[in-house]
């Protein structure tokens, strides 16, 4: 048998956003179209009053505290069986990690809660891609349970807002002074965001009523420049063909694509021409960074968990901050949260370092 | 699986395959820019780099001089790196801007991502393969095989493998080629000559 193609299950783990502490909290605040931005005094670097999706009640010590109120939902809806198993692995997915404790180890604090107070058993494993970590982190979970070398994967996307970032993104230009507008005529750039979400990948069913099932994903670089997005989308286009290839898919069966969609000039500009390359047009696609912001490394696992919540409710989320096409290339892009079959679902990402990564979902 | 070849860089020192090519200078106070030149290289773009990216690039372009990279389609070559301080170097430039110069710089922050390397590669050799970046507390020849033998299992023909690290403490790039043919791998090789063989 290929082992590309055995079975990976994804089931619910925890989602803890400014929209909510739990996922169903975040799907009631999605189907309102509830937006998690707000802007905030004094945030930029010369006092700007940036909007940002910042989670309030976290007063301090921000990473750990995100981490640990993941915990709650995990021991929920994932049994401790499975957590504290030998058989489990973690992997986070992060770009900054505990980034307030810098110079010291921003990474070290993650791992030792992980093991001390949620007792998982082997050494978590961390991706830092830049804002493609949570789906390559995904697409790694798939390969390790392929490989049996682990009945069960939790990954979890984290990053909490800090000055270091906002005050970067700042410098770069690319933060928008109003709430993120994806893909629309008007953006002008990001905001940022933060949050912590948990899935876990199986290989077998851990949730009887609903059931998804992990295709495959895959990687790929644009070779063009380390923080400008590609003219061509050739990274992107690559990527999804390859991930269309291994997962035995064609992509007229597509039912729904959740892109990355910054909000920046280049970056969606860059999608549109990805996915009018590849004639993907037509299908409904939309992206989230107008309810969540974009939260870097934990926004693949975010987006993904919002994918899981399409497809058990055959739901699609309106691209929010989105109402008038500003791409060169037209998309089809969801303006009504609105009832439609979802079986098959591509999930994109891009980012710094000229990273893509791609990876199909089917509904079981 | 097979190793095609390795390469370590240390700032005293350049060994490849396990055999020392280089004894660099003490008294240089750009060691990594006298590699460079002693490379007889041109590639502008290098001296752009924050440090982390210019000792991937330096390892890349010792391996360039040991094999023909041109045998790899553009998608054929998986870059899987690792270190275990991430991008501290240029992390600590930004903390140093906004909290002590306080200024900011777009061309310092746009290097603290640790995966920024791995992109700088994809550019310099036009690569459009996979790539990923992992933080590990130490490097980890085991874990870098799993990693290989994932992408092989896709059908992936080679991977290049990095440890890059630069910190207040350290500088090292060690790189490993694996090619996906038959022949015996032997990891404690690898492990020689890419971490045992620190600075003297």
């Amino acid at each position: 048998m290929d082992t590309n193609l055995k079975n990976v299950y994804l089931s619910y783990g925890a989602l803890v956003t400014p929209l909510g502490n739990t996922v169903e909290e975040n799907f009631a605040a999605l189907q309102e179209g509830k937006s998690g931005i707000k802007k905030y005094t004094n945030s930029g670097f010369t006092n700007e009053n940036w909007p940002l999706a910042k989670i309030e009640q976290i007063s301090e010590n921000r990473f750990d505290t995100l981490l640990r109120a993941s915990f709650i939902e995990l021991n929920q809806k994932v049994p401790r069986t499975i957590i504290n198993s030998s058989n489990t692995l973690v992997i986070i997915s992060t770009t900054k990690a505990n980034i307030d404790v810098f110079p010291n180890d921003t990474f070290e604090s993650g791992i030792e809660i992980l093991k001390n107070e949620l007792g998982v058993v082997n050494e978590p494993i961390i991706v830092s891609n830049a804002c493609i970590s949570g789906v390559v982190a995904i697409n790694l979970a798939a390969d390790y349970i392929r490989s049996e070398k682990f009945k069960d994967v939790i990954v979890i996307g984290i990053d909490v807002i800090s000055d270091f970032v906002v005050y970067g993104f700042q410098s770069l230009y690319a933060i928008s002074e109003q709430a993120a507008k994806p893909f629309d005529k008007e953006r002008t750039g990001i905001t940022l965001g933060e949050g912590v979400a948990i899935v876990l990948l199986s290989s077998e069913k851990r949730n009887s009523e609903f059931s998804v099932k992990y295709l495959n994903g895959s990687s790929s670089n644009d070779a063009n420049h380390i923080s400008g997005p590609s003219r061509t989308g050739e990274g992107l286009v690559r990527s999804i063909q390859k991930t269309l290839v291994r997962s035995h898919i064609n992509k007229d069966q597509i039912d729904f694509i959740s892109a990355h969609g910054t909000g920046t000039i280049y970056n969606d500009e860059m999608e549109s021409i990805a996915f009018d390359r590849l004639t993907l047009n037509s299908k409904p696609i939309n992206s989230l960074k107008g309810y969540f912001g974009h939260t870097l490394g934990a926004a693949g696992v975010i987006e993904t968990i919002v994918c899981l919540l399409s497809m058990e409710h055959n739901l699609i989320f309106k691209s929010l901050g989105y109402s008038s096409i500003g791409t060169s290339k037209i998309l089809n892009l969801i303006t009504d949260t609105s009832q439609t079959q979802v079986n098959i679902v591509l999930k994109t990402a891009s980012g710094f370092g000229g990273g893509n990564a791609s990876l199909i979902l089917i509904k079981d | 699986m097979k190793v095609v070849v390795t390469c370590s860089i240390f700032p005293n020192k350049i060994v490849v395959n396990g055999k020392q090519l280089l004894s660099i200078p003490s008294n240089e106070a750009d060691w990594k820019k006298w590699v460079y030149s002693s490379l007889n290289i041109e590639y502008p773009k290098f001296h752009k780099m924050d440090s982390l990216a210019k000792l991937a690039f330096l390892g890349i372009s010792v391996l360039e001089q040991e094999i023909d990279f041109s045998t790899y389609k553009d998608e054929e070559v998986g870059l899987i790196f690792a270190n275990k301080s991430s991008s501290y170097s240029s992390d600590n430039k930004h903390f140093i801007n906004y909290t002590q110069k306080k200024m900011v710089s777009p061309s310092d922050f746009v290097y603290t991502l640790p995966n920024i390397l791995t992109g700088e590669i994809a550019i310099f050799k036009k690569w459009y393969g996979e790539n990923v970046f992992f933080i590990h507390k130490q490097f980890d020849i085991e874990f870098f095989i799993e990693q290989v033998e994932f992408l092989f299992n896709k059908g992936i023909k080679a991977c290049l493998c990095g440890w890059i690290e630069s910190n207040d403490k350290s500088e090292q790039a060690s790189l490993f080629l694996i090619e996906n043919v038959d022949g015996v791998l032997l990891k404690e090789e690898i492990l020689k000559e890419l971490i045992i063989n620190k600075i003297d």
